[in-house]
């Protein structure tokens, strides 16, 4: 429904917003995407809030771009092991939505909290750290959210074993029949 | 009269220990109580009746869902997160299939539109229900739980006569909906779909949801104790709503008419008149309110959509091998508890790269030092159940 129309509001959306906050346009479906540098994320976001008016918090995440993961299929083309930041602020008249990002370092990823921008940040950036590793500086709890105080590895790495799955295989595999290559009846 | 001196010495021990040290209390609710509706748990400091830096402690219920999807196919990951909000789990699965189905490129015919639409809108009506039984206990009034549950379960048993669960549909397929086995003529598969009378006895229950609507009101809206607890109760104003990503209900009884069914295409929403109730105060009270009128709306959705539904088939082309394409998108929707979205990372195989997972009550009780900062314990219940979360979607 109305997707040529809805993509094309959405990319001047994120052109928008790109030039207001100095960043890039990036390419996702529907969805404007704005890529800016580490050094400038909280100060990008705090211009989304106040000049761009996305004033609601959606939410705040990563995803761990890897080869040779422990789960799931590997990338089709190499990577450089980085994590991609990422956060959903919308605004509440036109429900316009920008995702920004912002590429982190494998290792020792850190970057600004947002706590002061938007505090709904908190309990995400939380997830975050326990989840990726990713360290928010200023973030005033630092702790675990969901995972034991004490627990060892970051399980939403590529690198983090699925351990259900090393302990038993997936039950579903023994029932899985070859699909056919052609089509039949429904 | 004259006291004893040990007497004497006593009572004045007593005066200086009051006086001197007042060391603050820590009380533990949960994660077993009543009230949590699960497994949440509450860590109060409290100074005689006063909360102070309540610190909420959840993951006691969480399944890493975001990890298990990196596993799973497309097809499979329904079964997760019809888990997520298992109140209105049906509702669940629509943010994601329009997601996938956005990035192949698919569009599903209008009747399974449809009758995702007539689904999600029961779905939220069942929610609010449940939510319009329990809050009204957790006060004391034990009445209006049986109204709600009676009508809650035949909204289900629609629900379940089209889907074949009650809880976890699994309905939804990439490109469209596929009727359970034993819904319409079973004789023929490629003649399957809404169940015979679905749709009139759609219309029975819708007009006895709204009579239960009235019911509901009637018992709870006068009811002073109701009102004393709930008014100037637990207020949020709707730019600390935002700040917090609060959404749905809780966003619009804070005033700010907000609804993803309006700004969103997602589903065919912008075919049918309703209205966002929205309230005033931003306080308990406007959170049962905007959640009873949400009902009327929903049910008023319902009575169109089914007045209007069209025929033709309920499943567009889609390969046997459900492999979508690379690509990012964010798709959501405005669950019966608020913004429920989908950030898929596609690269083109069976399985999301990576699946993100923005559920409604994770950002609604995230604002919960804020608000319960300074309340009445009391209070603390009736606050909580006006937020009206579940754990599932807390935790994912």
């Amino acid at each position: 429904m109305a997707d040529a129309e809805g993509s094309g509001e959405d990319n001047s959306l994120a052109n928008r917003a790109a030039e207001a906050v100095g960043g890039l346009v990036l390419e996702a479906l529907e969805t404007a995407k704005v890529g800016v540098a580490a050094d400038r994320w909280a100060e990008a976001l705090r211009i989304a809030r106040d000049d761009l008016g996305l004033s609601f918090f959606s939410w705040l995440s990563a995803v761990h771009w890897a080869n040779d993961p422990q789960v799931g299929d590997p990338l089709s083309a190499e990577v450089t092991e980085r994590f991609e930041l990422l956060c959903a602020v919308s605004d509440v008249t036109a429900g316009e939505l920008v995702v920004f990002s912002t590429d982190l370092e494998a290792t020792d990823p850190t970057v600004d909290s947002l706590i002061d921008v938007y505090p709904g940040a908190d309990w995400h950036e939380r997830e975050c750290r326990e989840m990726f590793g990713i360290n928010f500086a200023g973030h005033p709890r630092p702790e675990n959210l969901y995972l034991p105080n004490g627990f060892v590895g970051y399980p939403l790495l590529k690198s983090f074993p699925l351990l259900s799955r090393e302990v038993k295989p997936w039950p579903g595999e023994v029932d899985v029949e070859d699909m056919p290559e052609v089509a039949g009846g429904g | 009269m004259t006291m004893a001196p040990d007497m004497v010495r006593h009572l004045s021990g007593a005066a200086v220990s009051v006086e001197l040290e007042t060391p603050d209390m820590t009380l533990n609710i949960g994660p077993q109580h009543p009230s949590t509706h699960g497994v949440l748990r509450l860590v109060a400091k409290v100074d005689g009746e006063r909360a102070f830096d309540v610190q909420p402690v959840i993951g006691y219920m969480h399944r890493g869902y975001e990890k298990l999807a990196e596993v799973r196919n497309y097809p499979q990951i329904t079964a997760l997160i019809n888990r997520i909000d298992w109140v209105s789990g049906y509702a669940n699965e629509i943010p994601f299939m329009v997601a996938a189905e956005r990035l192949m490129g698919v569009e599903p015919p209008d009747r399974a539109q449809f009758i995702r639409l007539i689904l999600t809108e029961m779905a939220r009506i069942s929610s609010h229900l449940i939510f319009q039984a329990s809050y009204p206990l957790e006060l004391g009034a034990a009445t209006p739980l049986f109204f709600a549950l009676r009508d809650r379960e035949r909204v289900l048993d629609l629900i379940e006569s089209v889907t074949g669960g009650r809880f976890h549909p699994n309905f939804n397929r990439i490109g469209g909906v596929k009727p359970a086995v034993g819904a319409g003529p079973v004789t023929r598969k490629t003649i399957q779909d809404l169940p015979a009378g679905f749709l009139s006895e759609t219309r029975d229950a819708m007009d006895r949801v709204l009579s239960t609507a009235d019911e509901l009101e009637d018992l709870v809206a006068g009811n002073e104790i109701v009102l004393a607890r709930t008014k100037d109760i637990g207020v949020i104003p709707p730019e600390v709503a935002l700040s917090y990503g609060v959404s749905g209900p809780i966003l619009r009884a804070s005033g700010v008419p907000f609804d993803l069914r309006r700004v969103s295409d997602y589903l065919p929403y912008h075919l049918f008149d309703f209205e966002i109730p929205t309230g005033e105060n931003g306080d308990c009270w406007d959170r049962w309110w905007v959640r009873l009128e949400e009902i009327r709306q929903s049910a008023s959705i319902i009575r169109q959509a089914v007045d209007a539904i069209p025929s033709g088939p309920l499943q567009a082309k889609v390969p046997r091998i459900i492999k979508v394409p690379a690509g990012e998108i964010y798709v959501r929707a405005e669950n019966p508890k608020g913004e429920m979205g989908y950030y898929v990372v596609s690269d083109g195989g069976l399985g999301p790269y990576r699946l993100k997972i923005r559920s409604a009550s994770f950002s609604n009780i995230s604002i919960l030092p804020w608000v319960l900062e300074g309340t009445l314990v009391p209070d603390i219940i009736a606050i909580l159940g006006s937020l009206d979360f579940v754990l599932g979607d807390v935790d994912r």
